[in-house]
């Protein structure tokens, strides 16, 4: 598993999540556990952008982690616009990098 | 159209604290959070809160919160969830935001309790991705289980700023720098001092300059910090490059108090409780009746002093539709007031907030390195009364600082630790009792701040217990270096044991044989060949 998950912590016993699932992230077979956050799944994987601006093309992720900034919103599931950071993660779901308001070319 | 008696909004703890004391005085009450889980911030809270007993002090705020959600389960509170407040209006009608439609609720009176947002502030390179608000760190690691980061730069030395920090210690990130644009820490002595001694550098008068991004991603890769003059100007040539992935801010909250704003109730702009808050009665009412306020959103304080007031909101309320008598509420509210009044004291109390304050409430020096460095100078140390010099087995409590708390005073079985009814005071050593070096209180002290010192362990080597929360606990034998206060190599470093009990809960005492010279000095313990802590096994 990714040396960003937490194993082991001095306080905290144990996190609640479900059980192992699979789901593609940007065309490539991506693991992460059912009802953690999609965001917390990619950085998992060393993800860090999630999504380009519209005008500029500038890269962002996760900055507030509650809902709030929309700066880690991706496409989801062929929905753009989605916040990543509160959106438990399931089997099978599509995540793809958003650029501008829609998922990039070759994607 | 849904009634309730009572709409609460937040499920925070001010929100929830409210939710059950209007449960239990028989209203009927309904919770919305915007939040998929409740809880508000408790839940990222995974320190021992400070205060006395009826605070819960020495409590993990993690635990607080599932004590209070078992509570509200068990009286039929109906906490909904994902639930937008979307606007209240003076008749004391709430839409409300559910699954992407609008419902309207009414009631006889409604508590806001939405808490507060993250302060940001721009600098070059700002949102790039690796910059996010501390609070975004907490989740991530506390919640997620997820690192946030490998090496991060703290921007703010608040108890926010000092708590995560320390967090992102035990979730195993190296915590490069906190650095802070006032030239004081402000947040407690003690959370700076758990932190420092473990060698992370404070830098105070500086501020951040610039995120720098990788050629990859284009994530941080790096950040520019550089001193700033008595104006917050940066001072040019100052500058320097941290090798950071991660930058973190916290710089302050301030109170969500748009739905009270909307509702038209009567604000005001207090620099002291954060900015724009509604104008509130003692019970917490807001200038149309029936319209309360509770915790964060009516002025930044803490979780201890939201709670109370969530429950002097519904206690007002109680009274006012009839469930309970004048004199159950005088009563009540006098208990409630007295228990915040003992959080609103001491030199970091919302009313000293701005003040620059150099003597303790009994007239000790404060200390200067811990204001600027983070940590205690040994010399600063002797002035104050926790220092025993009496020799044999002995604690040395290095709490210099007044702020609401007292669990030491009740973790001594043998009754060393007094600190009396003014929870603020800084704790005495009796001259009667006698330390027996069981180490509870090294435990149980909420500010880490107090250590098992033994001068008499064996020939020329003396030992020192301090509060240990980082894995892997070391094994008896393990060969280290002892750290001084300032996170500095000063000696060898033997572990003797790694105690830990219930009553202790998770903070460890760790007891390590240094020689005699050092054990004034000796405060922390690096195993050999394990850089940074280590939060994985
Ligand atoms: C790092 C850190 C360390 C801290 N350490 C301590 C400590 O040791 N001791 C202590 O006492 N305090 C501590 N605090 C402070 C404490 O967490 C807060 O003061 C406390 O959480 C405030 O409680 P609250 O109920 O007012 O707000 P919150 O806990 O913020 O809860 C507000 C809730 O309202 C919800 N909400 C907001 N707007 C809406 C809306 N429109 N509709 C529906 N729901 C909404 C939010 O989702 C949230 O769940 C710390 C804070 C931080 C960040
Ligand atoms: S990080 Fe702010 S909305 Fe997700």
């Amino acid at each position: 598993m990714s040396t960003l998950r937490i194993e082991k912590h001095p306080i905290i016993e144990e996190y609640y999540k479900g059980p192992l699932v699979h789901f593609r992230y940007d065309g490539k077979d991506a693991e992460g556990y059912a009802g953690e956050s999609v965001a917390a799944a990619l950085r998992a994987m060393g993800v860090r952008i999630h999504r380009y601006t519209t005008k500029e093309h500038r890269p962002r992720g996760v900055f507030c982690a509650i809902g709030r900034c929309t700066d880690c919103v991706m496409v989801v599931n062929g929905i753009p616009n989605v916040r990543t950071c509160i959106t438990p993660l399931e089997e099978g779901m599509i995540v793809q990098t958003q650029y501008g308001l829609e998922v990039g070319e070759g994607k | 159209m849904k009634r309730y008696e009572v709409i609460i909004v937040g499920a925070g703890p001010s929100g929830l604290s409210a939710a059950i004391e209007a449960a239990q005085s028989g209203l009927q009450v309904v919770v919305f959070d915007e939040n998929g889980r409740p809880g508000g911030q408790l839940f990222k809270q995974i320190h021992k809160f400070f205060g006395s007993k009826e605070h819960q002090a020495k409590i993990r705020g993690v635990r607080i919160g599932e004590n209070l959600l078992a509570q509200a389960k068990e009286l039929g509170v109906k906490v909904i969830l994902n639930a937008t407040v979307l606007g209240i209006y003076k008749n004391k009608e709430v839409s409300v935001l559910i699954e992407k439609e609008v419902q309207n609720y009414k009631a006889d009176a409604v508590i806001i309790a939405t808490g507060a947002a993250e302060n940001m502030i721009p600098f070059e390179g700002w949102t790039l991705p690796g910059v996010m608000g501390a609070g975004a760190a907490q989740t991530m690691m506390n919640i997620q289980g997820v690192r946030p980061g490998s090496k991060i730069l703290m921007v703010g030395s608040g108890n926010v700023g000092l708590v995560v920090s320390y967090q992102l210690m035990q979730a195993g990130c190296k915590v490069e720098a906190i650095i802070d644009a006032a030239p004081r820490i402000g947040g407690y002595g003690v959370h700076a001092s758990k932190v420092a001694r473990t060698g992370v550098p404070f830098y105070t008068s500086y501020t951040v300059l610039e995120a720098k991004g990788n050629a990859t991603d284009g994530s941080v890769s790096s950040a520019v910090i550089a001193k700033v003059d008595e104006r917050f100007k940066p001072i040019p040539g100052t500058q320097i490059e941290l090798d950071v992935d991660t930058i973190c801010i916290a710089v302050g909250l301030s109170p969500m108090s748009q739905l009270a704003d909307n509702a038209g109730c009567e604000m005001t702009f207090a620099p002291t409780k954060g900015g724009n808050v509604p104008v509130l009665t003692q019970d917490g009412e807001t200038s149309i009746k029936g319209i309360f306020c509770a915790g964060d959103v009516g002025g930044i304080e803490e979780a201890s002093s939201a709670m109370i007031q969530g429950k002097i909101a519904a206690t007002a309320i109680a009274q006012e539709l009839g469930y309970i008598d004048h004199d159950t509420f005088e009563e009540k509210k006098s208990i409630y007031a007295d228990s915040l009044l003992k959080l609103r004291a001491g030199m970091f109390a919302p009313g000293s907030k701005g003040k620059v304050i150099d003597k303790t409430d009994e007239g000790y020096t404060i200390s200067k390195s811990i204001l600027t460095h983070g940590y205690l100078a040994e010399s600063e140390l002797s002035d104050f009364p926790a220092l025993d010099t009496s020799g044999g087995e002995h604690i040395v409590i290095e709490c210099t600082q007044n702020i609401p708390c007292d669990p030491c005073q009740s973790a001594c079985p043998q009754g060393c630790i007094i600190v009396g009814d003014n929870i603020t005071l800084l704790p005495k050593l009796s001259k009667e009792k006698k330390c027996t070096g069981c180490g509870l209180c090294v435990g149980v002290c909420s500010g880490q701040a107090i250590f098992l010192v033994n001068d008499s362990y064996a020939d020329g080597y003396g030992t020192v217990g301090l509060p240990y929360e980082f894995l892997p606990y070391p094994k008896a034998g393990t060969i280290g270096k002892a750290l001084d206060r300032s996170g500095r190599e000063i000696c060898d470093a033997t572990v003797v044991e790694v105690r830990a009990n219930k009553v202790m809960d998770k903070t460890a005492m760790l007891v390590m044989k240094v020689p005699l010279a050092q054990i004034g000095s000796a405060r922390f313990f690096q195993p050999i060949g394990l850089e940074s802590l280590e939060g994985v096994s």
